[in-house]
């Protein structure tokens, strides 16, 4: 391997550390709501600044990456493409962030009726599980699998969908619930927030091996195309 | 790598009244890649061949202030003495035409009369060629003339030859201004790894090679030296406006 | 095709023809030459020819013996005495090229490639000859060396020149001082063009007669006396060829055949010598 490549896999090594603190960071809030895991929720707000840091190290490296290699082709659209998909993790890294912070804020425990009913652990497992699709993906460069990212996207679409009607449903029911209704409908609409950044992560993924530009096409070409 | 193994102190050279290095302050850390940049006529190839004392041999030639090795200023040390410590290696491949690879490789045995025996000069040949990657390519053809080989493979057989001298530093004066794109990166791949056995000083007037192959960069302009820093932060930030406009070619 | 385009090739063609035809000029009376001299001396050639001394007028079947083996060693007395120097003082020429020693040796060598060659003799008629009292063929030799010198200085000069510098950088860089570097690589990459240089020296006095004259003078005997006066080739030719009788004319014919192929050979082998031996920078 020549040395400008060992340089290219230190950054996906980087890239690939941060995806996986990132999932961690999700899967931790989910637990911390799921637990009513106040501790839990702290470490995840403790940790986001591993997060952050993660992002200016990997932003530094790609800067440095261009100032010294002068990368073109595939390896420009490799940086390129990390310096994105990095963007798009930050955000997800931010968003369990924000959940656990609910947590914390939160005076009495969820109603867990609430969680069942919208669909909302379902939702929760589903964004995770696409994350880590999508890190797969991008370790194998595997463009199959990300091409399926963007119906799963969808699936999360759904539930961010119904979710008005199902919280609405619930308080209706019992307006004691209201406020953890209002929590799980900011919960759903953070977690379709994923869905859209795993969907670009997926697309930079494609931008990266193919070359091809997907975005701002409708769905069905995208999967095609 | 922190240690320094060759500081300049107020180098100047001339060439009769042109004044070409200007005051030079330098620190060069061991075992590092350095490269001095600057453009066409900026003095970086003079001071260069100061470092070991080459610069002397053209008639007119002369130079002031210290260049330390170790500590010991050059000027009071035998100049072959010098040269022995200090390697260098020429923008042109400079084999000698009358002498086999074998014999080109320790040619600075040879032809300085040090005889040695025959199983240390294998080992020294071998030893030497793994190092530039050519013992793969000419361990079947060591007894060919080294004129035989292609100009990338002639120069990192100048390489080897340098190398086999095991010196403490290597003097490179545009090693690869004289070779195609492939030769090129197959020499500043070498740096990598020559880099963790000797020191390294790289002359180039190409500033992506500069970029590629160095951990620190010395910006050279008009005779002076304009900036030394960390090559990554040379490249992103640098701190003279000269260093700037040279590095993103706006000098007219 | 326009006429003017038609014209231009033309007088391209034309030019072209012209420079054919006066190359073809030049060698023409070299051939003229080379027949003539072949035709008048090849038939009179023959091992006696080869290995009897001359005899007396009258007496037929003499030799060139004492003048081929005396031509060798008064050549090869010279070549000794000017090589050595002659390629010392051409590396000093090339490796100093500027300093002012370099520049009036130049100079002098230059101006003394340009005397006559019969000076030359003159002058080691006065300075060898007159002191020692007698012809001698060591004072044609000297004469000869003088002769030689400045070929042997430019040649190699000038062989020393081409070497790229970058050769000499290479071995100062390995640490090598000035004498190694001059003994051990340039001299051996210039080699066959010091050794042609040499070999073309020693062609172009083989024929010289003027200096020999004065100094060798020439003897009916042979002998390897270098303090005696030696018999050359040039000056058999030059004696018989003066001389009224139709025999010796013959032998001046057999000799300048013999004298000419030495120094085609001589020439021949310069070429082989330097594809041979020539090193690929």
């Amino acid at each position: 391997m020549t040395h400008m490549e060992i340089e290219l896999q230190a950054i996906k090594t980087e890239v690939m550390n941060m995806w996986v603190l990132v999932e961690s960071q999700l899967q931790k809030s989910k637990n911390a709501i799921m637990h009513f895991d106040k501790d839990l929720a702290r470490e995840v707000v403790l940790r986001e600044k591993r997060v952050n840091a993660f992002e200016l190290k990997i932003d530094r490296d790609c800067e440095d990456f261009f100032a010294i290699y002068q990368p073109v082709a595939i390896d420009l659209r490799f940086l390129l493409a990390v310096m994105k998909i990095n963007n798009n993790l930050e955000r997800i890294g931010d968003i369990a962030d924000g959940i656990a912070k609910y947590v914390i804020e939160s005076l009495s425990d969820f109603d867990r009726n609430v969680f069942a009913k919208t669909g909302m652990i379902a939702m929760y497992e589903e964004a995770i599980h696409i994350l880590t699709d999508t890190r797969t993906a991008f370790e194998k460069e595997d463009t199959a699998l990300a091409r399926s990212i963007f119906k799963r996207d969808e699936v999360l679409d759904g539930y961010n969908l119904a979710a008005i009607q199902n919280v609405g449903d619930c308080i209706k029911k019992d307006i004691e619930v209201l406020n953890d209704a209002l929590y799980v409908l900011s919960i759903i609409r953070k977690l379709e927030r994923v869905g859209d950044q795993t969907k670009n992560i997926a697309e930079e993924i494609i931008f990266y091996v193919e070359a091809k530009v997907l975005k701002h096409l409708d769905p069905k070409a995208k999967q095609n195309g | 790598m922190e240690s320094t193994i060759v500081k300049a102190v107020n180098y100047n050279s001339y060439f009769g009244a042109n004044h070409v290095v200007k005051d030079v302050n330098i620190e060069i850390p061991k075992n590092a890649a350095i490269a001095v940049m600057g453009p066409s006529g900026c003095g970086k190839t003079t001071f260069l061949r100061g470092i070991n004392r080459m610069h002397e041999l053209i008639p007119g030639a002369t130079a002031k202030g210290q260049i330390l090795l170790n500590g010991t200023d050059v000027m009071e040390m035998h100049p072959i003495f010098v040269r022995l410590k200090i390697g260098m290696v020429f923008q042109r491949p400079n084999p000698f035409p009358n002498l086999s690879i074998y014999d080109n490789v320790i040619a600075g045995y040879k032809l300085n009369g040090i005889s040695l025996p025959k199983s240390e000069r294998d080992r020294i040949v071998e030893h030497s060629l793994s190092r530039v990657a050519l013992w793969g390519e000419v361990k079947d053809s060591l007894t060919k003339k080294g004129t035989f080989l292609s100009g990338g493979q002639q120069q990192r057989l100048c390489i080897a030859r340098a190398v086999a001298m095991e010196p403490e530093v290597l003097l490179f004066d545009e090693p690869t201004s004289a070779l195609d794109p492939i030769s090129t990166s197959k020499v500043e791949e070498l740096f990598h790894e020559l880099k963790k056995n000797y020191t390294l000083i790289i002359v180039t007037h190409n500033m992506q090679q500069a970029a590629r192959v160095s951990d620190k960069t010395a910006f050279f302009y008009m005779g002076e030296l304009v900036e030394f820093d960390d090559t990554k932060n040379m490249f992103t930030n640098p701190k003279d406006t000269r260093t700037q406009n040279y590095i993103t070619g706006r000098f007219s | 095709m326009s006429v003017q385009v038609k014209y231009r090739i033309g007088k391209s063609i034309a030019f072209q023809g012209l420079t054919i035809l006066l190359s073809v000029l030049c060698v023409v009376p070299l051939i003229f030459i080379l027949v003539y001299i072949i035709k008048a001396g090849v038939t009179k050639i023959n091992w006696n020819f080869l290995t009897n001394l001359p005899k007396p007028v009258g007496e037929t079947g003499g030799g060139i013996k004492n003048a081929l083996l005396g031509s060798v060693e008064v050549i090869a007395l010279s070549t000794i005495i000017a090589v050595p120097v002659g390629i010392l003082c051409g590396i000093y020429l090339s490796e100093y090229k500027q300093s002012k020693l370099a520049y009036w040796t130049r100079l002098s060598v230059d101006i003394l490639q340009g005397v006559p060659s019969i000076v030359i003799g003159i002058i080691a008629y006065f300075w060898i000859v007159k002191p020692m009292g007698h012809f001698s063929a060591i004072s044609g030799s000297i004469a000869l060396a003088i002769m030689m010198l400045p070929i042997v200085v430019r040649s190699t000069e000038e062989t020393l020149l081409l070497l790229p510098d970058s050769l000499r950088e290479a071995g100062y860089a390995l640490g090598m001082p000035f004498h190694r570097v001059v003994l051990k690589v340039i001299i051996p990459c210039g080699f066959s063009g010091i050794l042609s240089g040499v070999m073309l020296s020693v062609a172009r006095i083989t024929g010289e007669t003027a200096p020999l004259l004065f100094t060798a003078f020439g003897n009916p005997y042979l002998s390897f006396d270098i303090g005696q006066p030696m018999q050359t080739l040039p000056l058999i030719i030059f004696n018989y060829a003066t001389s009224p009788y139709n025999d010796w004319h013959d032998l001046a014919w057999g000799a300048s055949c013999i004298l000419l192929l030495w120094v085609l050979l001589l020439n021949i082998l310069t070429k082989v010598i330097s594809a041979k031996w020539k090193v690929q920078l």
